[in-house]
């Protein structure tokens, strides 16, 4: 008898301890919502879709900004935060600091930039980049692969010279390791990675997002530097209007404004195409066999 | 009927004393005079005085939850753990006040495909690779050769300093980097052009382990104190709302 009561009273306690567990309901997972059926984006696609964003970003930034304004007596330099250096980012270092951006947000998007001819030895591609950016630079394709040891699906991009400056500044720098590049050269790459092989229309808005507040994010930091300048006439007047004008540079609104209207139609058109996606996905299965 | 046992009073005051000093401890521990009895070590130079739920912030759910949640993912039947108790302490909380926008090295930069090979030497892609805390120093490293990982074919042209780069290297001198480079590009300082003008490497390993900062007392970004973040995540959790 005292065996049983024993054990009635060891089954109440574990009934009791798994009734209490299971009422209170576990921490909420993150992401439950999104459902395999809801990923209707295969990465290699949202990738280059944002890449081509970067394109558009980028080459806004170097001829509009860095190209006109360099004209109107402003200073770019790679080392733009120091406190004795008075300038603004150069079109890498603007990719950076997006790329920093990005970090901190909650999208798990990562942004590089490297090439075969870097100006800075840290940015010379190796290993399976390197081989993969050979194939970039022969047929100026994109390149994706699943980056085993990451876990990640990666993308890599041509970076082209698209701007007189990108050229005229790798060419003449004191550091630079080539002095011949010319316009329409792929003088690097961009290098993308996101951890999942398909991406709900969240997910996709979310990297979008997250690359245009990275631009607004940098494009800010510089004007920010700009009202550190110590001389007055050394500052551009910010408002509406671009170098090309003058003296003057946009603000961050008017500056991603122009992003946006450049950008927009083509990533909208894209997206709400996604549900042919069925073809792009064998075509992006064939991309990573290959490599 | 049945005797009772004369150990029956004993263990009837053990038990009372047993639970009296629990809750003792339950209400003591808990209070701020007695964070230092439950830090595992000395706190790392600049972290003094910084309270244990600063880093070590509640866990998402409460503890049954957490619990089940981890008994559910145990069995399979969930996709992710969950925190137990406090969550993890790991780079993004150390960049909640740490981020810089200047940052020379910043962790995020290292899971690019290229520092593979580097990474496997040292995991610069996270924080406590090199500054684990609760060791009340700065950095945890033996040595201050890391550079190399990286570095190591390293060529500078227009060289500004009389003992050349290219020197150095061959000669394996990895430790002389510090000395003229700080880590995360912080400080504001004049680099030497002579070697025997940069800070000496003794100053350098007493930084590491806590000292005096030889670069400089001026720099561009200072961290968020605790009060900063605070009120920082309080502006957060009101957007929010």
């Amino acid at each position: 008898m005292t065996i049983t009561k024993h054990k009635s009273i060891l089954l109440f306690i574990l009934l009791s301890i798994l009734i209490l567990l299971a009422a209170c309901g576990g921490v909420p997972e993150e992401n439950t919502s999104t459902q395999a059926s809801d990923k209707v984006f295969a990465v290699a696609d949202v990738l280059t879709l944002v890449a081509k964003e970067n394109d558009i970003t980028r080459t806004l930034y170097t001829k509009g900004i860095v190209g006109a304004g360099k004209k109107q007596g402003l200073k770019f330099d790679e080392d733009w935060q120091d406190d004795d250096v008075e300038a603004g980012p150069l079109p890498a270092l603007f990719l950076r600091g997006i790329s920093s951006d990005i970090r901190k947000s909650s999208t798990p998007l990562g942004l590089y930039l490297g090439s075969d001819f870097p100006i800075n030895a840290s940015n010379k591609f190796q290993g399976k980049q390197a081989s993969l950016f050979e194939k970039i630079k022969a047929t100026k394709r994109p390149q994706h692969f699943y980056e085993e040891d990451q876990k990640m699906y990666t993308s890599m991009f041509a970076d082209l010279a698209v701007a007189a400056p990108c050229v005229n500044c790798h060419n003449d720098h004191k550091n630079t390791t080539k002095t011949d590049w010319k316009l329409g050269d792929v003088m690097g790459a961009t290098t993308w990675q996101y951890p999942s092989d398909s991406l709900s229309y969240k997910e996709a808005i979310d990297v979008i997002k997250a690359y245009r507040n990275g631009t607004k994010a940098i494009y800010t930091a510089y004007l920010e530097e700009i009202s550190n300048f110590k001389v007055d006439s050394t500052k551009p007047a910010i408002g509406n209007k671009w170098p090309s004008k003058g003296f003057y540079l946009p603000t961050a609104e008017v500056f991603i404004d122009s992003v946006r209207k450049l950008t927009s139609y083509e990533s909208l058109e894209k997206i709400l195409l996604a549900d042919n996606t069925s073809s792009k996905e064998t075509t992006t299965t064939s991309d990573l066999a290959a490599n | 009927m049945f005797k009772k046992n004369p150990l029956r009073k004993r263990q009837h005051t053990g038990s009372l004393i047993g639970i009296i000093v629990t809750i003792i401890i339950y209400c003591i521990l808990p209070l701020k005079p007695a964070e230092d009895l439950l830090s595992l070590g000395p706190m790392n130079t600049g972290h003094e005085g910084l309270s244990c739920n600063a880093c070590h912030t509640d866990a998402k759910g409460n503890l049954v939850q957490q619990i089940q949640s981890n008994i559910a993912y145990a069995v399979g039947m969930r996709k992710k753990a969950t925190d137990f108790g406090t969550e993890n302490v790991d780079t993004k909380k150390c960049l909640e006040c740490h981020d810089r926008p200047n940052d020379r090295h910043p962790t995020h930069r290292f899971l690019e495909p290229r520092f593979k090979e580097a990474i496997a030497s040292i995991n610069a892609t996270q924080c406590e690779t090199c500054h684990r805390e609760h060791n009340g120093t700065r950095v945890v490293l033996k040595n201050a050769n890391f550079c190399m990982n990286c570095h190591y074919d390293l060529e500078v042209k227009n060289d500004p300093i009389d003992t050349p780069h290219a020197t150095l290297i061959a000669n394996k001198q990895w430790s002389t980097c510090l000395q003229c480079h700080d880590f995360h590009g912080n400080h504001i300082y004049e680099v030497a052009d002579r070697l025997k003008d940069t800070i000496p490497l003794q100053q350098i390993h007493a930084y590491l382990k806590g000292g005096l900062d030889p670069f400089s007392s001026k720099k561009k970004h200072l961290p968020l104190s605790e009060e900063e973040w605070i009120a920082l995540k309080k502006d957060y959790i009101d957007v929010q709302k």
